[in-house]
């Protein structure tokens, strides 16, 4: 049984503005949201996945805004090196055609909140240029994800005169920690501040983030052992923070163009000789075992994507995204 | 990766030497292995070792046969010390260890009375943050380490630093842990009584608190931070020694990197980061680097098929093309290496390690990595 895996099912709620030729393709479940979390180990290609996506949502004429949580301004940003850019930029500018940017820090939607809530402009602005709270905000319990997560509530707010500015919000979420602190922020400080003005963002983003109409978390892992194993644990984690789970993308299987008895034939001489290409013999199969062993183990909606060159990756994996069909669960036949 | 023109202390010789072996990196390199690793090549060459870990794979646990969040260090079991090639009075030790149990931990040292200690643990709003304040983490892994290795029950500590996207975290976080509680910044949340000015600015502060925070947490919160203040300072003070102590003689600091885009820009600034800290910057470790594969032999149809089959002639044109993308991909990495020993000057070294094998039980692939550290 593939609970979450039902095509199309959202399709009418998920966007009011409504957008061409979307209906029954099997990657709506990953565009057809108002937000969408890339999230995963470091090195296995969320970056250039995300920006597959959004290259894919925005050939679907989607308003798309690609976002990735930063921890300083002037990060090095494999994000924006997709984009042809060193950084993406502080707030939404258009970065690709039918793309915006921008980075999500802590700091940026810590202001935005401040300027939100102290709607007295002496109060802002003493709030702002106190070293004090500024400190307080960079190292206290929580703050800098609330800053990130208001950011983020700030984009999914906008609307414009057919509906909502950004139609589809993708983030590139940093390693597994911090991807678990932000979906599970909202609990968390609520079970401390039940009432007042960070409460109602809180609430107000957990409509959206909770809801599996409007949001999705993916995770991209490798067909390796450790990356399934990581993966498996982070789908848990996710599970916890009630952040609805939209299923696994699971990047780099290699090619396998050896005929079995081709690799019966090479496999004693590579072994032998330990000749380059050894490892590539054995990697088709390693990485058959683990799709297995990831089918087996989750009922999810898993989406595989070849191996591709690196010259021209993004578009070549929006391609992929677009052409990819799940993987059968695993008791079909 | 041997290099003639540095005169630079090898890995190989900081495990045999150093009392304390620091290994930063981001989030998905490899770190915790090469710590690992690093522990069990300094274990298996006679040193009583220790690897301290934060937020562990359920699978190193497991690897090494101890449980993860224990009070305290653990032995790995005997019979995989002796598997290991261990043996004493070279011993292993693992802690994999819970940052709120070291939290609660120093609150009772750094407080003056127990009844402080217990009032402060009891704290609802500790008890809810004290896992989240950035740079927890990480001060409850440098605290660890202080207080192990004056403990004198081992020769090397071994420590992973907690993942996060930056090497520099690990540094940076209890800075601004540091930062919050140096100075008056605290103090500015505080109801005061001294100058009218103090008073008035203190007032608008706390109108601001009970604008974001509504009115009851805001004084709630406030009093947190009274009753926080005093600790604060003292680990403000821990901060400071903590930093000196890790700029000493027998302390390395290892940079764990991978080869990708950003591989360089990180060493880089890495680098600067520790020498403006006056840390001990010893080494980049390039893990999963495929550098050594231009040693191998690329297969040959012409030469290798000979007394072969048909499958052997196509498979042997298949691997080919295959391998010659290997060998790419071998010199893009070899040059980086070459970039990073470059950079890492006389003080450091360069080692790459290569791609872990798949498949391997994991103890074997500790080894063998193991092996490679030490004979570097």
């Amino acid at each position: 049984m593939r609970a979450e895996a039902e095509v199309g099912c959202y399709g009418p709620r998920a966007r009011p503005a409504g957008g061409p030729g979307l209906e029954g393709l099997p990657l709506d479940e990953l565009v057809n949201k108002r937000v969408v979390l890339i999230t995963g180990k470091g090195g296995v290609g969320r970056s250039v996945l995300t920006a597959a996506l959004a290259r894919l949502a925005a050939r679907r004429s989607l308003r798309v805004l690609v976002t990735e949580v930063g921890d300083d301004p002037d990060d090095y940003s494999p994000l924006a090196h997709h984009f042809g850019l060193s950084r993406l930029p502080r707030s939404p500018e258009r970065i690709a055609p039918g793309i915006q940017g921008t980075v999500l820090l802590a700091r940026t939607g810590q202001e935005l909140f401040l300027k939100s809530v102290l709607r007295s402009g002496t109060l802002a602005r003493a709030a702002l240029s106190s070293d004090a709270l500024r400190r307080l905000l960079g190292a206290g319990p929580s703050f800098r994800e609330m800053g990130v997560f208001f950011q983020l509530l700030t984009y999914l707010r906008a609307t414009r005169a057919d509906g909502p500015e950004y139609q589809l919000i993708l983030i590139d979420m940093p390693a597994t920690g911090h991807t678990l602190s932000l979906t599970g922020l909202p609990d968390l400080l609520l079970r401390l501040l039940p009432r007042g003005p960070i409460a109602e963002a809180l609430r107000e983003g957990q409509r959206y983030l909770n809801d599996p109409t409007l949001a999705a978390a993916w995770v991209v892992t490798l067909p390796e052992d450790l990356p399934v194993s990581e993966c498996l644990e982070l789908l848990e984690g996710l599970d916890k923070t009630k952040m609805p789970t939209g299923g696994v993308l699971m990047n780099r299987i290699p090619p396998d163009p050896f005929t079995p008895a081709e690799r019966a034939a090479l496999t004693p001489l590579v072994d032998a000789q330990n000749l380059l290409g050894k490892e590539q013999l054995a990697r088709p199969l390693l990485a058959d075992r683990a799709v297995k062993r990831l089918r087996a183990a989750t009922p999810r909606t898993i989406y595989t994507l070849p191996e591709l060159p690196p010259d021209g990756l993004v578009d070549a994996l929006a391609n992929a995204l677009d052409k990819a069909r799940p993987l059968p669960s695993s008791e079909s036949p | 990766m041997a290099d003639a023109t540095t005169t630079a202390e090898k890995v190989g010789s900081l495990l045999r030497t150093k009392r304390i072996i620091v290994c930063c990196g981001a989030g998905g390199v490899g770190k915790t292995t090469t710590a690992a690793a690093l522990s069990l090549a300094a274990a298996r060459a006679g040193r009583r070792v220790l690897v301290l870990t934060i937020d562990p794979s359920r699978r190193l646990a497991e690897t090494l046969g101890v449980s993860r969040n224990p009070p305290e260090p653990v032995e790995v079991p005997r019979d995989r010390q002796a598997a290991a090639g261990i043996s004493p009075p070279a011993s292993l030790h693992a802690w994999m260890l819970d940052p709120k149990l070291v939290a609660d931990d120093a609150v009772r040292r750094l407080t003056k009375s127990k009844e402080d200690a217990e009032r402060v643990i009891g704290n609802r709003i500790y008890q809810q943050i004290s896992g989240m304040v950035a740079g927890m983490h990480e001060y409850t892994a440098m605290e660890a380490l202080y207080t192990l290795v004056n403990g004198g029950k081992y020769d090397l500590v071994v420590l992973d630093t907690p993942p996060s996207r930056h090497a520099l975290d690990f540094l940076e976080a209890p800075r601004r842990l540091s930062r919050l509680v140096d100075s008056r910044a605290l103090s500015h949340f505080l109801p005061r009584s001294d100058s009218m000015v103090a008073r008035a600015a203190s007032k608008v502060l706390q109108k601001i608190l009970g604008a974001v925070f509504g009115d009851e947490f805001a004084s709630e919160f406030i009093g947190f931070l009274m009753t926080f203040s005093s600790i604060f300072q003292e680990l403000n003070v821990d901060v400071n020694t903590m930093r000196t102590f890790l700029s000493g003689p027998d302390v390395a600091f290892l940079l764990v990197t991978s080869p990708q885009p950003a591989t360089l820009t990180e060493a880089h600034f890495f680098q600067d980061k520790t020498r403006e800290l006056g840390l001990p910057f010893r080494g980049f470790v390039l893990n999963r680097s495929r550098a050594r594969n231009v040693e191998r032999r690329l297969p040959d149809a012409a030469t290798d098929a000979a007394g072969g089959g048909p499958e052997l002639a196509s498979g042997l044109t298949k691997l080919r093309a295959l391998a010659e993308s290997e060998l790419h991909l071998a010199k893009k990495d070899l040059a980086l290496l070459h970039e990073l020993e470059g950079r890492a000057g006389q003080q450091a070294t360069a080692l790459a390690l290569p791609e872990l094998p798949q498949g391997a039980g994991e103890m074997a692939t500790l080894l063998e990595v193991a092996d490679v550290l030490a004979a570097s």
